[in-house]
């Protein structure tokens, strides 16, 4: 039997496990990638966001043999960036982070968002984050934050 | 790959399925939520010949791996249908979920399934021995029953072009804007020409098991004039509220079919 080989922040991997396993817990579990959070396991709170081929999934909801041959970014390999810096600038001064739970799937969903729109409205940032649940800040703080990332890391997206 | 297969061509997976024991495994969003331990999944994610949308002469048609998101930004798919698949869950699970897998998990809340409903849509079916065109309404069994058959992949969702442009009405009742499953949902379609309603459709989700949707209704409603049409509605709005029922679920019977209701008296009430 062959492994299941995909890209994990940068690094050709090859999963040996089950094609059913949840990438989440693969993730967490085999690559010690513990950004990606487990909240709900079906879907509903994007703690355990991450980015295939730079596109947003709940990786709860993603069966590992899906990413064969893919491409998965986790706040891991996404910290190493300059757009990570400006989010994480803009998280910090706004004190938009409490628990921290949430952070990691709001700060992909983030860069998701950006990356398809560098400068989106508020509301542009209300639906992009729409999947992703915090339950201490409120969440006018992480969406002022996206707008202050966006505005200062102008040219980063 | 242990408890798995990834074709990468529609042959392959025809093959696959009709020689295997495998669950079709497309978005993963539903399946996931349940990933019962015995699976062994087929992955069609990577099938290109399954992730396009097409038209032809009659159809405009929908691969079955073709995501919301995609859908959300073809020119092709119909504005009804974007409205109904713009409000599912989030940006995260429309990114995954697909087509084919909002139909063929037999779930009686797809919301895409409900706009199909009110389109007459068509499913169309692939195995190794050929293809089925079933209209949605046979393909819905009921709750978690389709009509699929063990060595049969769903390749298409057809809706009918004459249909796309249609106006229409949308409304979906949940219990927030994002990540809410539709407790009640409703989708109508209409024509209407010189004065004279040429087509007319309404289907409900939510009532606990099978879409709803009632030709005798529509073809009292179908050919009369805007202005017959108008004197009548009120027929209309009764003739449906003693048609259509509700089981019993974790949302009251009673308060899902008085907003049904009112959407429908809504709907009656914009067309023409």
């Amino acid at each position: 039997m062959n492994g299941i080989r995909f890209r994990l922040n940068g690094k050709d991997v090859c999963y040996e496990g089950s094609a059913t396993d949840r990438l989440l817990d693969v993730l967490r579990d085999t690559y010690d990638m513990k950004s990606v959070k487990c909240g709900c396991k079906e879907g509903e709170c994007g703690a355990c966001a991450v980015l295939i081929d730079s596109v947003l999934y709940n990786s709860c909801c993603v069966a590992v043999g899906a990413v064969e041959a893919h491409e998965i970014l986790t706040v891991e390999g996404f910290k190493e960036t300059e757009q990570f810096k400006a989010l994480s600038k803009a998280f910090a001064e706004l004190s938009a982070v409490q628990c921290g739970f949430c952070i990691p799937g709001m700060v992909l969903a983030s860069q998701a968002l950006l990356m398809k729109n560098p400068h989106p409205t508020k509301e542009q940032v209300q639906e992009g984050l729409s999947g992703n649940l915090c339950r201490c800040t409120g969440y006018n703080a992480i969406v002022n934050a996206v707008l202050n990332a966006s505005k200062e890391g102008d040219g980063l997206w | 790959m242990v408890n798995g297969y990834k074709p990468t061509t529609l042959k392959e997976a025809l093959s696959i399925r009709a020689g295997e024991k495998v669950i079709p495994y497309a978005g993963g969003t539903d399946l996931m939520v349940q990933n019962p331990k015995e699976a062994v999944y087929l992955f069609l994610n990577d099938i290109e010949e399954l992730r396009e949308i097409k038209e032809d002469d009659k159809y405009i048609r929908i691969g079955a791996a073709v995501t919301f998101t995609e859908a959300l930004s073809s020119d092709l798919v119909p504005a009804l249908m974007k409205e109904a698949v713009s409000r599912i869950a989030a940006p995260a699970i429309r990114n995954a979920g697909t087509f084919g897998g909002n139909i063929g998990n037999g779930s009686d809340k797809a919301d895409s399934v409900l706009v199909e409903f009110a389109m007459g849509a068509s499913v169309r079916l692939l195995s190794e021995k050929g293809e089925r065109i079933l209209p949605v309404r046979e393909f819905c069994i009921s709750r978690r029953v389709t009509a699929i058959r063990d060595d049969e992949l769903i390749a298409e969702i057809l809706l009918p072009k004459d249909k796309c442009s249609y106006s229409y009405y949308y409304q979906k009742v949940g219990g927030r804007n994002a990540l809410a499953i539709s407790r009640v949902a409703f989708a109508g379609a209409y024509d209407v020409r010189d004065g004279v309603i040429r087509d007319f459709s309404a289907a409900v989700l939510g009532s606990g098991g099978v879409f709803q949707r009632y030709k005798e209704i529509e073809d009292l409603i179908i050919g009369k004039t805007v202005d017959e049409f108008k004197a009548n509605r009120d027929a209309y709005l009764s003739a449906y509220g003693e048609k259509l029922t509700f089981a019993r679920g974790r949302v009251s019977a009673e308060y899902r079919k008085t907003v049904v209701l009112n959407l429908i008296r809504d709907y009656l009430e914009s067309v023409g």
